[in-house]
């Protein structure tokens, strides 16, 4: 008995010294990560998320050999935005920032991005609607290289034609559950507290919006679209296409399964980006890209257009090397193509498209489906929308009335953006 | 805490940990000498930890550094005091990591902290700045080289600037622009100056040292200032906003248009009451406070979250404490064989990440597609409807929590004297009738202050809702309180779910459902007195 | 009928229990195993049986660096906060002391302010922190032990003060008697009696560091440094759930590995703890 209680205090004592050495005798490699050690050459500190940061690396070590400087990739996990905004406050975040360019008017009312002055010849080397993506206030806040949007991605074993309207899609899809080839019309995530992201498209489509433009066409949030009359004939339309209508929409359907249903051939059409088509190859399932359809007599349906983008951070601790990275090394196509091989997203750097729109013959159907995109509203007051918004499409894909459930969300926004 | 815990010791800024092994009364010479290690160790500690102090001149962290040894040493010196030689370690932790943050986060409260509102407002001002130097319309774009005229280190620097054009080189610092002789300089034929005579040419490693000096450095040029873009590049800027510190105004320099500095709000407000996005934190009082009681938004469904959050919280509890209970009685008997298999296996959800589980269970829930559906054959819109949204996720804690309170018992079982239940069955009680009057409250003793914090951390269990229903079902009218919702989950989404994170709100409303809770807890709390003092 | 009135129960209350316990955690090894690893919770019984997912997630990531930074700042940070949580339960059950009762409860109510208002302070200090003493800063091991270890008087406290109370008294005071000093009185007499909740405060502590998440996001940036936690959660961040699923229920699969073996390693203390021999000395 003694013994062993000796055994346990003994080890106990030896962690707890253990504990309190090491913060001098630091061997485990934790000295070369520390932030502040007097580095000889100047050092940049880049964050990005898990996968973005991967990619990264090589291109990194290389703009450190080429210059002569420390690169450092940090992958944030999760809350980039938050952690980024928190850290830059209190000193200690990143010199250069990656991330979806809607961040862009949280960051500016923080300070924690500066605009990135671009040449005339890089300006014109981006696509247009990316750089618009990135323009907030009359100033370029970040160098876009890829983009991203919703399109419609189709089994074509299972439906050969693409679906010219809303209307085409739910008569193929309620033929394939008839001849039980199929048990979903389309995989679109809902979800229990729905998406706002994903619905945008049919939402445009049957008339409604989010946010008026101003005349030199920037979002106003004075104009707040949710809650008007046209939303509510919009919401019409998707409670048609909800559980009590045709069951095209299911709260069942999340972001969770929505691309694996696809996959597992239970549904013949699915809306979603880019990144979704790994799994869809990796699943052996003959595909076509083509853009979503829009409801038969209604407007097109608009997909929201997100921009990935480097920032440079305002109170990173080497600006100056930041820019250089930003401006000068990121608006390369190189490194456009090298992170669009790690992640298959339009390149945003029209010589890095051209460069790999041949091995890829997705892209420029992507780039068709977004023909029409709208950049997702940077403006602060977008965050407000997402939540309501997204309630407001599962109770009704759910069987609310549409007119007092929108109206409800109007007003809980209003609410908020007012505050 | 409590004052006579560590006496002046409870105060300590954030040095390395002091652990010191408590004082025998019994000299011996192998505890005197641990003794004196611990004590060489803590001042060795504190030594190493004054030198960076005293280099940024942080007088006040010295003197609290200075404080915080010498109570310790006097501490573990004197013979008195003897309670707190045992907490000194833990409350000198619980201080700086713990007592900090929260008292510091409170004090937001009082703000309006929060995103727009961050920062001071210098940084505001120099955020508003930054943010409207534009480039000066049919400007040239210059080549760039960063160059000095002494020590590449410490020397003053200047830009070195081709205009692409002409191909002519000017060297320009905080004094002005001036031409050089084509003679004198080498251009590369992208147009970056590599050698000028007078000038040693900075390379990207040595200039990016000195980072904060090029990016500040503004050559003065007609209409604007040639500022660098990154380290090859230049350009000719113009700050579209100044600040003027004699209106304190910020002042458009295209249009004249002026935003006054509200110190109320904290922000530059125009005439026509529009703010600029960059504002800063002030201090708003009780505002925050007055909010939460005023806002309808809250007080409508603020008793209806009440209820159902001390019903989730009773019930994860409860349920999973008479479950795990149960269990663990059930497995405490040598007759039963393969025990350690049963308990290994029993504690596996507990060992699995929680944060994985509870979104492999919010799958398993789904009505069409989830395993739970599929496997009962029902059709139940499990997180559709609020009851059965309610007891799924008081099923899902009861799963992931269980093991928990299984082990808990298993542990305090064993620590409950063989004889005594045996003796009682000697005496003719049955099994249950043992176990009701010897072990439960036995049990007892030892679990309810463990019960009164299981409590309370299921009071405030964001992510048990966040990640399986995150707060709904919603009612169609009311999107902004669910079904489902923690007072927790309904504060988050009213502080951070709006146009950007309100920390100062936030804030106060943490402190309003940390009243409640308190409150609940410390009655609960002064119960376990009779208990204690039974059984100590 | 009688061996179930007297064992047969007991197994049948641990055979449901487990049934119940194993349900979710076999879709989980259903979902590592299939090499299409999709989170489609339909079926339990996988479409295909292959290791992909573990030599990917082996090879294609960080993850043998992840375990053993959360091996070791899990391990460290328990070990540390039970012993630093048995001294204070010593003292708060045996010693009667002005502001006894109120430093327990103090230490309860500190654990109920929500964590996540707390990281702009954590922010803020070990921002400092890391300025003056760089080697517990951000992106070090023991920054994030040391900020663990704030919470180390705690619930910990709390169960082990439980504990000491259901140790007869009489047994320290006859040591006490007999001229021990409370130091002996504490490690020689009442840990030992302890052992028991030593081990299941220790797996307690060990289970909840190496789960904890926020903080860890937030400190440990480089992919070098992160935890299992944070490690995985990144596998799952936003669009990519799907493509990485399976690799992320291999991932915690692996996760729970340290916990049991922790746990099989305290068994013997959880379970032997008290035999009935040990009470009497």
């Amino acid at each position: 008995m003694r013994i062993r209680a000796a055994g346990v205090a003994g080890a106990l004592t030896l962690a707890l010294l253990a504990a309190g050495c090491g913060g001098k005798s630091d061997d485990k490699g934790t000295a070369a990560t520390d932030p502040s050690a007097k580095a000889a050459t100047g050092e940049l500190v880049i964050w990005a998320d898990d996968k973005r940061a991967a990619a990264l690396k090589p291109f990194a070590d290389k703009f450190g050999t080429e210059n002569g400087v420390t690169v450092k990739i940090q992958a944030i996990s999760k809350d980039q935005q938050t952690t980024f905004v928190t850290a830059s406050q209190q000193g200690s975040g990143p010199d250069v920032m990656v991330g979806a360019h809607d961040w862009i008017g949280n960051l500016v009312q923080n300070g924690a991005i500066d605009p990135v002055q671009l040449s005339d010849q890089q300006k014109s080397g981006i696509a247009g609607n990316a750089l618009k993506a990135v323009t907030f206030n009359g100033q370029t806040y970040g160098v876009p290289y890829a983009t991203e949007n919703l399109a419609l991605i189709r089994n074509t074993d299972l439906a050969p034609d693409s679906p010219a309207t809303i209307e085409d899609l739910v008569a193929t899809g309620q033929k394939l559950i008839s001849q039980k080839k199929a048990s979903e019309i389309l995989c679109l995530q809902v979800g229990q507290t729905g998406d706002a992201y994903h619905l945008y498209p049919l939402y445009s489509s049957a008339g409604g919006y989010l946010f008026g433009t101003t005349a030199n066409g920037d979002y106003d949030p004075k104009d707040l679209g949710v809650g008007t009359p046209a939303s509510v004939n919009a919401f019409k339309k998707i409670a048609a296409l909800g559980e009590k209508g045709n069951k095209t929409l299911k709260r069942s359907i999340t972001s969770d399964n929505s691309i694996s249903t696809f996959t597992g051939k239970k549904c013949a059409f699915l809306v979603s980006g880019p990144w979704a088509i790994t799994d869809v190859k990796k699943a052996g399932i003959k595909y076509d890209i083509t853009p979503v359809p829009p409801f038969a007599g209604g407007k097109p349906a608009q997909p929201f257009l997100g921009v990935q983008t480097f920032y440079v951070a305002a109170k990173g601790k080497n600006k100056a090397l930041a820019q250089e990275f930003v401006t000068n090394y990121v608006t390369t196509p190189d490194l456009a193509v090298a992170l669009y091989q790690a992640e298959p997203r339009p390149p945003a750097l029209t010589a890095a498209f051209d460069q790999v729109k041949g091995t890829d013959p997705d892209l420029a159907k992507w780039q068709e489906a977004g023909k029409n995109a709208i950049p997702l509203p940077a403006i602060p007051e977008m965050a407000a929308i997402w939540d309501p918004f997204g309630k407001a499409e599962a109770a009704v894909v759910g069987g609310a009335d549409p007119a007092k459930t929108i109206e409800a969300a109007g007003k809980t926004i209003s609410g908020s953006i007012n505050k | 805490m409590t004052t006579q815990l560590g006496g002046p010791a409870t105060r300590a800024l954030p040095a390395p940990e002091k652990k010191v092994a408590p004082e025998p009364r019994d000299r011996s010479l192998a505890s005197q000498i641990i003794k004196i290690t611990l004590l060489g160790l803590v001042v060795a500690i504190a030594i190493w930890a004054s030198f960076p102090l005293i280099e940024n001149k942080a007088w006040i962290g010295l003197a609290l550094l200075a404080a915080t040894t010498a109570a310790l040493l006097y501490l573990y010196l004197t013979p008195r005091h003897i309670p707190a030689k045992y907490l000194a370690p833990g409350t000198l932790l619980l201080i700086v990591f713990q007592v900090f943050p929260v008292l510091y986060t409170a004090s937001t409260a009082f703000t309006n902290y929060g995103d727009g509102h961050r920062g001071t407002k210098q940084e505001a001002v120099v955020a508003i700045q930054t943010a409207s130097v534009t480039q000066v319309p049919g400007s040239i774009e210059y080549a760039l080289s960063v160059a000095t005229t002494g020590d590449p280190a410490t020397g003053p620097l200047v830009f070195l600037i081709t205009d692409p054009a002409t191909r002519a080189v000017s060297a320009g610092d905080a004094g002005g622009l001036r031409k050089l002789d084509p003679a004198d300089v080498t251009v590369t034929s992208a147009g970056k100056v590599t050698a000028a005579d007078g000038y040693t040419v900075l390379t990207f490693g040595q200039a990016s040292l000195r980072s904060k000096e090029i990016t500040a450095l503004a050559v003065p040029v007609d209409g604007g200032a040639i500022r660098s873009s990154g380290l090859s590049r230049a350009y000719e800027g113009k700050a579209g906003r100044v600040y003027d510190a004699g209106c304190d105004c910020v002042r458009d320099t295209t249009t004249g248009k002026t935003w006054t500095a509200d110190g109320k709000v904290g922000a530059f407000v125009g005439e026509g009451g529009d703010r600029l996005a960059q504002g800063w934190k002030v201090s708003v009082g009780f505002s925050n406070f007055t909010r939460v009681v005023t806002d309808p938004d809250i007080s409508g469904p603020f008793l209806r979250t009440l209820v159902w959050n001390f019903v989730f919280a009773i019930g994860s509890t409860g349920g999973t404490f008479v479950l795990g209970m149960l269990v663990a009685v059930s497995l405490h008997s040598k007759r039963v064989r393969g025990r350690n298999l049963y308990r290994v296996l029993l504690v596996l959800p507990y060992a699995m990440p929680a944060f994985a589980m509870l979104l492999v269970w919010r799958d398993m829930f789904n009505k069409d597609f989830g395993l739970i559906n599929t496997f009962f054959g029902t059709d139940v819109d499990w997180l559709g409807q609020p009851a059965t949204a309610r007891i799924a996720v008081l099923l899902v804690q009861l799963w992931l929590g269980y093991p928990y309170m299984f082990l808990v018992t298993t542990g305090a079982l064993q620590a409950i004297p063989a004889e005594l239940s045996e003796a009682s069955r000697i005496d003719g009680a049955g099994a249950w009738q043992s176990f009701r009057r010897i072990v439960l409250p036995l049990l007892m003793v030892a679990l309810t202050p463990l019960l009164i914090s299981s409590f309370a951390f299921n009071f405030n269990n964001f992510n048990a809702i966040y990640l399986t229903t995150e707060g709904g079902p919603f009612a169609p009218d009311n999107p902004a309180n669910g079904a489902t919702d923690l007072l927790i989950t309904y504060t988050y989404r009213l502080a951070f779910g709006g146009s950007g994170a309100q920390y100062g709100y936030a804030a106060a409303i943490s402190i309003f459902i940390f009243l409640i809770v308190g409150t609940i807890s410390a009655i609960a709390f002064r119960r376990t007195r009779q208990q204690e003092e039974v059984y100590a | 009928m009688k061996w179930f009135k007297k064992v047969g129960w007991r197994h049948a209350v641990g055979v449901v229990a487990v049934v119940f316990s194993l349900g979710p955690i076999l879709f989980v090894i259903s979902a590592a195993v299939n090499p299409l690893g999709t989170l489609s919770s339909s079926q339990i019984v996988p479409s295909g049986i292959s290791l992909d997912n573990f030599t990917k997630l082996l090879r294609d990531t960080d993850f043998g660096q992840w375990f053993l930074n959360s091996v070791i700042i899990a391990g460290t940070a328990s070990a540390v906060a039970v012993f630093v949580s048995a001294l204070a339960a010593y003292v708060f059950s045996r010693r009667r002391f002005r502001g006894r009762r109120t430093g327990l409860l103090s230490l309860l109510l500190i654990q109920m302010f929500p964590q996540f208002l707390a990281v702009v302070a954590i922010f803020l200090m070990f921002a400092t922190i890391t300025d003056y003493w760089p080697v517990i800063g951000f992106n070090t091991w023991w920054g994030l032990v040391l900020l663990y270890l704030g919470g180390a008087l705690g619930v910990g406290t709390w169960l082990m003060k439980g504990f000491f109370d259901t140790v007869p008294r009489e047994l320290d005071e006859s040591a006490t008697v007999d001229g021990a000093g409370h130091a002996q009185v504490f490690f020689r007499i009442l840990l030992p009696l302890v052992a028991p909740v030593l081990a299941v405060t220790g797996l307690l502590a060990f289970i909840s560091t190496i789960n904890e998440f926020i903080f860890a996001n937030i400190f440990l940036t480089d992919s070098s440094a992160k935890t299992l936690s944070v490690g995985l959660w990144g596998l799952v961040a936003a669009e990519q759930r799907n493509t990485n699923f399976g690799m992320f229920c291999a991932g915690t699969l692996l996760t729970a590995i340290p916990t049991v073996l922790v746990f099989q390693l305290l068994q013997r203390y959880i379970v032997e703890g008290l035999t009935s021999g040990a009470v009497k000395g």
